[in-house]
C-alpha cells in the first residue's frame, strides 16, 4: 500500500482513498457495520431498541466510533432488518443488549406475486430513521469523516421476507423462479440505497447473506455475481460487500462485480483473501468478533491487526457487526494499533 | 471530543442492570503499586447512576470482604486478584436491589440435594474445611463435590492429600467471599451455563444462523 509522502488526510478523505485503491496516508480504521456497544449507548444515552428506531438517537450512538472510538468512519445501520421492516416483516425489537432480528417463522411472502414494494417504503418509520440520521451525520461530520450507510442485498431480504428454509428450496427447486424473485427484491435495495446517497452517504455496504456455511461459490456466481454488478452500476457510491463466513471461493466472482470493496470475515485468511482480491477490488476486515474482540484483550487485537496490515489490507476493522458487549478497550485499539504500525514502517523505512 | 479515558481492563460486565433504568455497569481492574484493585463504573449520566455504583461497591465490599480504598477502587485486604471470585462477588451485588440491606453470607448451607448441613471451618491459616452435618448417603464425596466446586469458582487450591480442604492461593482467609461462593458451589455448572447464555447474547448472526 503507497503511503510516502502523502500529507495528511481527513478520515473521510482516507477511507474514499482506500475504497478507491488509492494512496492513503495511512491505513483508516473503518467500520462497514456497527461498532455500537452496551457502555457506548450509555455514554450518549442512546440504547437500543430506540437507537435503531430514533434518527437522533441512531445518530448520536453511530458517532462514537468517531468521536470515542478513533474510527474514520460512522456507520448509523446497526441492525440488518431497517428495510425489512418496512416491507411488512414482524421484528423482535429485544432489548438494550440484544439485536432486534426478523421473525423469520412468520414469513410475509409465500411466492413470487406476493414481492411487492410497499409505496410508504421510505418513508416508513425504519427507513425514514437511516435516512434522517445519515442527514444528521452529514450535516455535523461530513466534510472529516466518511459516513457509511447500508442496503440489504436481495438474497437477505429474501431470507428475511420468504423466511431461510422456504428461500433456500426455492433456490433448489425452482432457480428460475429464484432469480425472478431476486430481481424484483434488488428494487428495495436500490431504492433504499439511492435514497442514502442523497441523504449524504459516502459510501453504502451491502449485505447480501449468501455465506459459506450454506451456499457455496458456485450458487453466489449462478444467483448473485450478475445481479450484484448491476447494483454496483446502478448505485453509484462506492459499494462494500460484506458476506459472513468463508468466503475465499467467491472472492474472484465478487471481485469481478465492480464493488469497491469486500467486507470479510476472520474465516478468511488475509494473505489468501489478498491474493484471490489482486487488487481488482479492497478487502476491509477482518478483526475476530467472537473470540478476539469479544473475549480477548488489545494484545490479540493488535496482533491481527498487524496481520490484515502486513499483507496490505487496504482498510481494517471488525469482521462484522460487533457483539454488544465488546469492550471499549478492545475497539480502540483498532486505531492504536494502524496508527503504530505505520509509525514502525516509516521509521523502518 | 472523546470522554473515554484508561480505566483499566474489562473484566465483567452486567448489560443490563434491572434495578437501575437498564444502565450497565462494568467492572475493571487496575494495577497499582499494592497490587490490584477494582473499578465499578457505568458510563451512564443518568440522575440516579451514581447511587446506584455506590449501592454495588457496598454490597461488593460486604459480600466479598473488599475493601473501599480513597481512590474509588476496591480491593481485597490481600490485594490478590482473585478474579473468577471477583466477578462473581460482582454479579451477585448487582442482582441485589439498592434498598436491600446487605450481610455477609454464613460459612454454612442447607444442601438442597441431600438435605445435609454443609459447613466450611477457617483454620485461619487460609485453610478452610468443608464439612457434612446431618443424615445422607455418600457424604465424603458430596464434600469432596462442594470443595471442588468452590475451587472452580474461587480459583481456590486443594490442600494436598486431602478431599475436603482448601484454600487461597494468597494464604490469606477471606470468610465473607467463601460464604457467597459456597451457595453456588453445589452447582457450579449452572453458574457456568448462566455466564454462557449471558455471553451470548448481543452477539449477531447472520440471517441463515438465527432461530
Amino acid at each position: 500500500m503507497e503511503t510516502q509522502n502523502i500529507k495528511e488526510m481527513t478520515s473521510r478523505e482516507r477511507v474514499l482513498a482506500a475504497l478507491a485503491r488509492e494512496p492513503v496516508d495511512r491505513t483508516p480504521a473503518c467500520n462497514p457495520t456497527s461498532v455500537a456497544t452496551v457502555e457506548l449507548m450509555d455514554l450518549v444515552d442512546a440504547p437500543f431498541p430506540d437507537a435503531n428506531r430514533d434518527p437522533e438517537l441512531m445518530a448520536r450512538l453511530a458517532a462514537t466510533s468517531y468521536t470515542e472510538l478513533g474510527f474514520d468512519s460512522i456507520m448509523p445501520v446497526f441492525s440488518i432488518i431497517q428495510e425489512s421492516s418496512a416491507l411488512g416483516c414482524n421484528i423482535q425489537w429485544e432489548q438494550k443488549d440484544n439485536w432486534p432480528t426478523v421473525r423469520m417463522n412468520e414469513p410475509i411472502w409465500k411466492d413470487i406475486e406476493d414481492i411487492k414494494i410497499p409505496k410508504n417504503y421510505l418513508t416508513h418509520q425504519d427507513t425514514k430513521c437511516v435516512l434522517d440520521a445519515i442527514k444528521i451525520l452529514k450535516k455535523e461530520y461530513g466534510d472529516e469523516v466518511a459516513i457509511i450507510g447500508k442496503t440489504m442485498g436481495p438474497w437477505s431480504l429474501g431470507y428475511h421476507c420468504f423466511g431461510v428454509e422456504p428461500f433456500l428450496l426455492m433456490s433448489l427447486d425452482d432457480p428460475e423462479k429464484t432469480k425472478l424473485a431476486l430481481d424484483r427484491m434488488k428494487e428495495a435495495s436500490v431504492q433504499f440505497g439511492i435514497a442514502q446517497i442523497e441523504a449524504g452517504a459516502d459510501a453504502l455496504t451491502l449485505p447480501d447473506h449468501a455465506t459459506g456455511d450454506l451456499v457455496s461459490g458456485d450458487y453466489y456466481k449462478r444467483f448473485l455475481r450478475d445481479l450484484h454488478i448491476e447494483l454496483a452500476e446502478r448505485i453509484p457510491i462506492p459499494l462494500i460487500m460484506h458476506i459472513c463466513g468463508r468466503t475465499v471461493d467467491r472472492m474472484d466472482y465478487i471481485a469481478q462485480t465492480g464493488f469497491a470493496a469486500f467486507h470479510y470475515d476472520s474465516k478468511n485468511h488475509p494473505d489468501e483473501s489478498m491474493e484471490v482480491m489482486n487488487e481488482r477490488i479492497s478487502l476491509v476486515g477482518n478483526i475476530n468478533n467472537p473470540e478476539t474482540l469479544f473475549a480477548r484483550g488489545p494484545d490479540r487485537v493488535r496482533e491481527e491487526v498487524y496481520k490484515n496490515l502486513d499483507v496490505g489490507v487496504q482498510l481494517v476493522g471488525p469482521e462484522c457487526a460487533i457483539p454488544l458487549q465488546t469492550s471499549i478497550e478492545n475497539l480502540k485499539e483498532i486505531p492504536y494499533a494502524l496508527c503504530d504500525w505505520h509509525k514502525e514502517h516509516t521509521a523502518t523505512n | 471530543m472523546g470522554e473515554i479515558v484508561d480505566i483499566g481492563r474489562r473484566i465483567e460486565l452486567v448489560p443490563i442492570d434491572l434495578h437501575c433504568q437498564d444502565i450497565t455497569i462494568g467492572l475493571y481492574c487496575q494495577e497499582v503499586d499494592e497490587g490490584l484493585g477494582f473499578l465499578v463504573h457505568t458510563y451512564s449520566h443518568l440522575p440516579v447512576a451514581q447511587e446506584r455504583i455506590s449501592f454495588v461497591i457496598h454490597a461488593m465490599c460486604v459480600l466479598g470482604g473488599m475493601v473501599l480504598a480513597p481512590n474509588g477502587l476496591i480491593h481485597f485486604p490481600c490485594w490478590h486478584e482473585h478474579q473468577m471470585a471477583c466477578k462473581r462477588v460482582f454479579l451477585e451485588a448487582c442482582k441485589l436491589a439498592s434498598n436491600t440491606i446487605v450481610e455477609a453470607k454464613p460459612l454454612n448451607i442447607l444442601d438442597k440435594k441431600t438435605g445435609l448441613n454443609i459447613k466450611v471451618f477457617s483454620d485461619k491459616n487460609g485453610v478452610y474445611q468443608v464439612s457434612a452435618e446431618g443424615v445422607g448417603k455418600d457424604k465424603e464425596k458430596r464434600v469432596a463435590f462442594i470443595a471442588g466446586g468452590l475451587i472452580k469458582l474461587g480459583q481456590m487450591v486443594e490442600v494436598k492429600n486431602t478431599l475436603d480442604k482448601i484454600a487461597y492461593p494468597c494464604g490469606d482467609t477471606h470468610d465473607e467471599m467463601l460464604g457467597l461462593l459456597l451457595i453456588r458451589a453445589p452447582n457450579v455448572r449452572a453458574v457456568f451455563r448462566e455466564q454462557d447464555m449471558a455471553a451470548s447474547r448481543g452477539v449477531l448472526a447472520a440471517p441463515s444462523q438465527q432461530k
